[in-house]
């Protein structure tokens, strides 16, 4: 209960900044519309695939805003009041997870009709996508948790805009990582966001090919210990800012 | 039994020892002010006696329960109004009471929250957003949010820091009207709201608390002209 009454608040907070709602919405919506005015000859831009890297950008975007939310929350005193409640670690690191989830499911629904408005054909492997991302989207909240705790709100900007830039050009939304090559091929290879956007297609597209091993090991390593290291991180810090 | 009970309270911040083994004993329904100058320990003190921050060493009874054992029990028995406003800036001010009331779980809450409406006079604000609210009106929520609960231990960190004459001796007004019902622990820089507010005064120095007793008993141990005067005598050592 504490951690849902929790969840709302965050959820409030989030959804009454309009600068957020820009960044994670109507930002991720207009790129979707406008990329395809454009007749682009590659297949990263047709309608199938970059639907699903809208859907990346949006969630690089959950990071941006969540960890500013976590670090305005640890700056004020709004957690140390609560760090006096009978709240546990569980309940705010549930909060913060869960508050997001719905904004995930609306970037998804929008994403979705404005792509089908545009020319998606509908699918069943439409809602199976929107799924699989609200599973992805918990990687890419967590890891703003884990921004919120370790830096300021100022710093949560600086890392958070590097993150959106990482799945911008490392994830193959924007171009294959094979056009550069080299040392550029193996730091895509190295992140987690291509995995996420293969995941993200295949599953749209019912269709798993580019999706290897590798992707997959890399994804779950990264999903695996990004939670941990933010709930870790968050725990060490409600004491330590408290000091 | 005490309301608050430490024995040998110590903090260490690496070499910096910020609390240095105070003994303390608060009845229950005291008004008890923890003065010192900046960095005497105060805020540190209240952070231990809250559940905030661990000891180093030491122990702390709150209604005879061990601190240790028994921390969420009595994290659900006090509250805390911190030194900075402690709300959430883009929910209303009746959001904040309702999320407050959801952190504590009440039962009641729609009643809890009329009660404290009518006793802050909250009604002009009860709907705006508490970023917008001005510093004083800010400060007035904080701590009305903090006796959601109906704590039976308040901490108040110079709760009228920043506040103007008028929504001060409101504030006091407020504080009296709770004294008697519940233990409060206030800190606060102004030696007039020490004075006329608390049953007794602990005055701490680097980290130790170095006198206790009601303001009249401080002044003539000092032999000061004003409260003032007395708290600076101790405070310095009587090198003032």
């Amino acid at each position: 209960m504490r951690m849902i009454n929790f969840a709302k608040r965050n959820f409030k907070e989030l959804i009454r900044d309009p600068l957020s709602l820009v960044f994670e919405i109507v930002l991720p919506l207009f790129l979707l519309f406008i990329f395809q005015q454009f007749d682009i000859p590659a297949d990263n831009y047709r309608l199938e695939n970059f639907t699903p890297s809208i859907i990346l950008f949006g969630f690089s975007f959950i990071t941006l805003f969540s960890a500013t939310l976590i670090s305005k929350d640890r700056t004020s005193s709004f957690l140390i009041r609560l760090g006096t409640s009978p709240m546990k670690s569980s309940d705010y690191i549930l909060g913060y997870i869960i508050s997001l989830i719905p904004i995930v499911l609306i970037q998804n629904i929008l994403f979705f009709l404005t792509a089908i408005i545009m020319g998606l054909e509908f699918s069943i492997s439409i809602i199976s996508t929107i799924l699989v991302s609200i599973i992805i989207s918990i990687f890419f909240i967590s890891l703003g948790i884990l921004i919120g705790s370790l830096v300021s709100e100022k710093g949560t900007g600086g890392l958070g805009s590097i993150i959106v830039q990482l799945v911008c050009f490392t994830s193959g939304m924007y171009f294959p990582k094979e056009v550069i090559g080299g040392v550029f091929e193996v730091i895509c290879k190295s992140l987690p966001f291509e995995a996420c956007l293969n995941i993200i297609q295949g599953t749209l597209h019912n269709d798993f090919s580019n999706l290897t091993l590798i992707h997959i090991i890399v994804f779950l390593i990264y999903f695996i210990a990004v939670i941990l290291l933010s709930i870790i991180v968050f725990k060490k810090r409600m004491v330590s800012d408290n000091k | 039994m005490y309301s608050i009970e430490t024995k040998k309270l110590t903090k260490k911040f690496k070499d910096k020892i910020a609390v240095n083994g105070i003994d303390l004993n608060i009845k229950q329904g005291e008004l008890f002010a923890l003065l010192g100058t900046n960095g005497a320990g105060k805020t540190t003190t209240i952070k231990m006696i809250s559940g905030l921050i661990l000891p180093t060493s030491g122990s702390i009874k709150i209604l005879d329960m061990d601190m240790k054992k028994d921390v969420f029990k009595i994290k659900e028995i006090l509250n805390v109004s911190p030194q900075e406003t402690a709300i959430a800036p883009n929910l209303t001010v009746k959001e904040n009471l309702e999320f407050t009331a959801g952190v504590y779980m009440i039962k009641d809450k729609d009643k809890k929250i009329n009660e404290l409406i009518k006793l802050f006079k909250l009604d002009e604000v009860l709907n705006k957003r508490a970023k917008t609210l001005s510093g004083g009106w800010q400060r007035k929520v904080s701590i009305a949010i903090s006796l959601i609960n109906d704590p039976k231990i308040l901490f108040l960190d110079e709760p009228t820091l920043g506040l103007d004459v008028i929504a001060r001796k409101e504030l006091w007004k407020i504080i009296n009207e709770l004294k008697g019902k519940i233990t409060i622990i206030l800190t606060t820089h102004y030696m007039e709201e020490a004075e006329s507010l608390s049953d007794r005064i602990g005055i701490m120095v680097s980290g130790s608390i170095v006198e206790v007793g009601t303001s009249e008993e401080l002044i003539n141990k000092t032999k000061a002209k004003n409260f003032e005067d007395a708290f600076v005598s101790i405070a310095t050592g009587g090198e003032l």
